[in-house]
């Protein structure tokens, strides 16, 4: 896949819901596989695309501590452990926004049956934490996301969703 | 994780000193400068906590509080004033849980990297292990043979391919990593049929049909149940019956006709012809 | 105000009138969902007697209709009702008598023959029976003799079964993600072949098990344009073996009403497979299979249950090859009997008479439904 195809398509199909929340500058690298199976540029852009929708569905399920918000966009590990999050944050009265500003995006691996791809995102997002309707901070976070994406029946669900040191 | 943090800095001017990475469920602690009661928040997308602090003493969080992977706010709320600062908690070093997927669970003899092994580690808290971590894979065949890969996870994932055997049966496919391990079970089915004959004799006024027993070119016996295709024509005429093998051979009575030719097939595979002249 | 009254006067007057109208001279559909009896003429006429039997028949009224008959001493109701509706489980049980019609045969003063053409409606599709009856004047009626069919009698005996059967465990509906499934059948599309036809576009083609444990499976073809947009999407329905035993073959037949061939720049085919319980059994037979030519071209040939196992409705799916061997077209029909044990079955499969001179070869398949055994 180019870069130049890449960021022209996500020009096209994820600026417009970028544009809704608040514009997040889409950066997409070149895939850098450790695996033997190739990345048809198709599956790129849709786990990109499905990932980048994900964001979306997470600040807004986070937002309004809503676990359904999540159904469509994670699965797995990442649903249980942002589902707990949520019922903690519920149990305590706060409400957190985690508004996503950039991503860099890089898919570094692909597993030979087609049934999980994973990328890196260096993403930066602002956290806003609210407690009882009180805003106690807002914060600029640069951090760098671990992600593995598996096939559901229509699109790619986020299965692991880890912010790591590098 | 962190590329650069402005609010890690104003932490360190701030109110709380705070670790910079914690590893995942450790205890750890958060001292406070000052006087008089506040509010201390860790808040991230994997988990959320808070606790009432008495500020100029140390916050404990004992084991198990924070699990959690990931890049975490601490907020201290003390009156109208608020400070903020990030942690990091980091996966456990030790792997103990593997998520294994083997594919395909069935397949033909004989097949080139005709089989995948992914493995995925996590910790106790089933957060990803993503430092390097070396990954053996095992496919041991039931006639003894095995094959062997040893691999080194990037990123919390290691992969594999493995060729099917030669024999039919099934072969075991382990994955190990420190003494963990994760096992699946991958059937290797016969090949098509190779040398598909069949004979012919009377049977009253019919034809009794039998294949000899179906074996595909490695000499595995084609499993039970496989259509076989007997087809007799004869004068612009022709009978036909699609037969399951059973206990290796399909057999089947059709009616005589003489100068027929008689035919036997499996799926795209054709067998021996018969004229019959009785 | 006033045109609001006329009108209500209108409508109310209207719908008295032809209610009163409805009464006097009922519709003769009417009568018969009404049980009226004014419907049936009187059996003066060798005709007339065949009509009633047939109304009394698509009634269901039973009783009526065996009354009518001339040598119902012969038989009882019970067999009369299971000749027409089957001694066993089939597509005769539930399926109802649409229409009918009356041909006379031959008649003198006291005897006539009069052919009945039944059209019955089932739930994979119409089907038609004839019965030629003779028909006997009784002082001034007259009355039917139905030509009975007996019960087929199988002869005692103990026919031994081994067949495989396959049964499957599924997965249950939780994440399964890291744990082993069962990898779904193998299937791939051995032939395929777009044809134009009237009507529209019709993808024919045969798919293949090429696993070592049964499929169910369906075919999904879209026709894409040549500039590579979709058209259109169908999927294989009724021309299809949806159980495929491991190597065994099937014909698919996808139709796309409306859809021109020269629209079309490529086609994209999805052969789709699912784990499925089946058993190996029956065997049956296709005996003295035979290519009828143009006109009225037609496959036939008899089909023999070699098991002892009742089939209940049996689906002949027939493959029409020219002489390069590609597919042409696919035929099917549905059986309208039961088919018991060693007792053959005519079939009789009708060919688009456009394609007839085409046809050089066929292959038939047999897919079975079994409910019960022999009793």
């Amino acid at each position: 896949m180019t870069i130049k195809a890449t960021l022209v398509l996500f020009s096209i199909l994820v600026a417009p819901g970028a544009l809704l929340a608040a514009q997040a500058v889409v950066h997409v690298q070149p895939p850098d596989l450790h695996g033997p199976r190739q990345l048809q540029d198709q599956t790129a852009t849709a786990v990109v695309r499905d990932y980048l929708e994900s964001w979306q569905s997470l600040t807004a399920a986070l937002e309004k501590n809503r676990v359904d918000l999540l159904d469509q966009d994670f699965v797995g590990t990442a649903k249980d452990k942002l589902t707990d999050t949520m019922r903690q944050q519920a149990a305590l009265g706060i409400h957190t926004r985690y508004q996503d500003r950039a991503h860099d995006i890089r898919i570094v691996f692909y597993a030979p049956d087609g049934l999980s791809v994973q990328l890196i995102d260096n993403v930066v997002y602002d956290e806003r934490v609210v407690d009882n309707k009180k805003v106690l901070t807002t914060q600029r976070a640069h951090v760098r996301y671990t992600v593995v994406l598996t096939p559901a029946e229509t699109r790619w669900r986020v299965r692991i969703f880890q912010a790591d040191p590098e | 994780m962190v590329l650069a943090s402005l609010s890690l800095a104003s932490a360190q001017d701030s109110r709380m000193s705070l670790p910079t990475t914690v590893g995942a469920g450790s205890a750890f602690s958060i001292h406070s400068t000052g006087s008089g009661k506040a509010v201390l928040y860790i808040v991230g997308p994997g988990q959320a906590l808070r606790r009432d602090v008495q500020l100029g003493e140390s916050t404990y969080f004992p084991v198990g509080s924070l699990y959690n992977a990931g890049h975490y706010l601490v907020i201290l709320v003390a009156g109208s004033s608020t400070d903020n600062g990030w942690v990091d908690v980091v996966p456990a070093n030790t792997p103990a849980n593997l998520s294994f997927l083997a594919k395909p669970s069935r397949l033909p003899i004989g097949l080139h990297n005709g089989i995948s092994g992914t493995v995925y580690i996590f910790d106790v808290y089933h957060n990803l292990i993503t430092k390097p971590t070396p990954v053996s894979f095992k496919l041991s065949n039931p006639s003894g043979s095995a094959q062997q890969r040893a691999v080194t996870a990037h990123e919390g994932v290691a992969t594999t391919e493995m060729d099917s055997s030669e024999k039919e049966g099934f072969a075991k496919f382990e994955a190990q990593v420190d003494g963990i391990s994760s096992t699946r079970v991958v059937e290797q089915v016969p090949g098509s049929p190779c040398g598909l004959t069949m004979i012919a004799r009377p049977s009253g006024k019919g034809i009794q049909l039998a294949t000899n027993p179906v074996r595909d070119c490695s000499g595995n016996a084609v499993p039970d149940g496989t259509i076989i295709t007997f087809t007799e024509s004869y004068d612009g005429a022709q009978s036909t019956a699609d037969v399951p093998l059973k206990h290796g051979v399909a057999q089947v009575e059709i009616p005589a006709h003489p100068g027929a030719t008689i035919t036997v097939a499996s799926g795209v595979v054709l067998g021996n012809e018969i004229h019959w002249q009785k | 105000m006033n045109k609001g009254r006329v009108l209500a006067v209108f409508i109310t007057a209207a719908t008295v009138a032809l209610i009163a109208i409805g009464t006097l001279w009922p519709g003769k559909t009417a009568l018969q969902y009404s049980g009226g009896k004014n419907l049936l003429r009187t059996s003066s006429t060798p005709q007339a007697a065949v009509e009633n039997l047939g109304d009394e028949i698509r009634l269901r009224a039973w009783g009526a209709a065996y009354s009518s008959l001339g040598n119902k001493a012969e038989f009882s109701q019970s067999d009369f009702v299971h000749d027409l509706t089957g001694y066993y489980l089939s597509l005769r049980t539930y399926a109802t008598l649409e229409s009918f019609e009356v041909r006379p045969l031959h008649a003198s003063s006291d005897q006539a023959e009069v052919r009945l053409r039944m059209h019955w409606s089932s739930v994979v599709g119409p089907f038609t029976t004839t019965r030629d009856l003779q028909v006997v004047k009784n002082g001034d009626r007259w009355n039917v003799d139905w030509p009975l069919v007996r019960k087929t009698v199988v002869p005692p005996q103990v026919i031994p079964e081994n067949y495989l059967r396959w049964d499957v465990i599924y997965r249950g509906p939780g994440d399964d993600w890291g744990v082993q499934d069962v990898e779904a059948p193998h299937v791939r599309i051995v032939d395929m072949h777009p044809v134009q036809r009237a009507e529209g576009v019709v993808v024919l083609g045969e798919l293949l098990n090429e696993d070592v444990v049964p499929a169910y499976v369906s075919v999904r073809a879209t026709l894409q344009s040549k500039s590579g947009s979709p058209i259109s999407t169908e999927g294989s329905f009724d021309k299809i073996s949806h159980i495929l035993l491991p190597k065994q073959v099937t014909p698919f037949f996808v139709n796309f009403p409306n859809a021109t061939l020269s629209d079309v720049g490529s086609i994209r085919m999805e052969p789709l497979s699912g784990l499925v319980s089946a058993s190996a059994g029956p065997v049956i037979v296709i005996e003295n299979q035979q290519l009828n030519p143009a006109p009225g071209a037609t496959v036939t040939g008899q089909l023999v249950n070699q098991s002892g196992q009742v089939v209940n409705i049996a689906h002949i799916l027939e493959t029409l090859y020219d002489k390069t061997g590609q597919v042409v077209w696919v035929a099917d029909q549905y059986t309208d009997h039961a088919l018991l044990p060693l007792t053959p079955i005519p079939f009789d499969i009708h060919i688009p008479e456009d394609l007839a001179r085409k046809v050089s070869s066929e292959r038939t398949i047999v897919e079975t439904y079994s409910v019960g055994g022999v009793h």
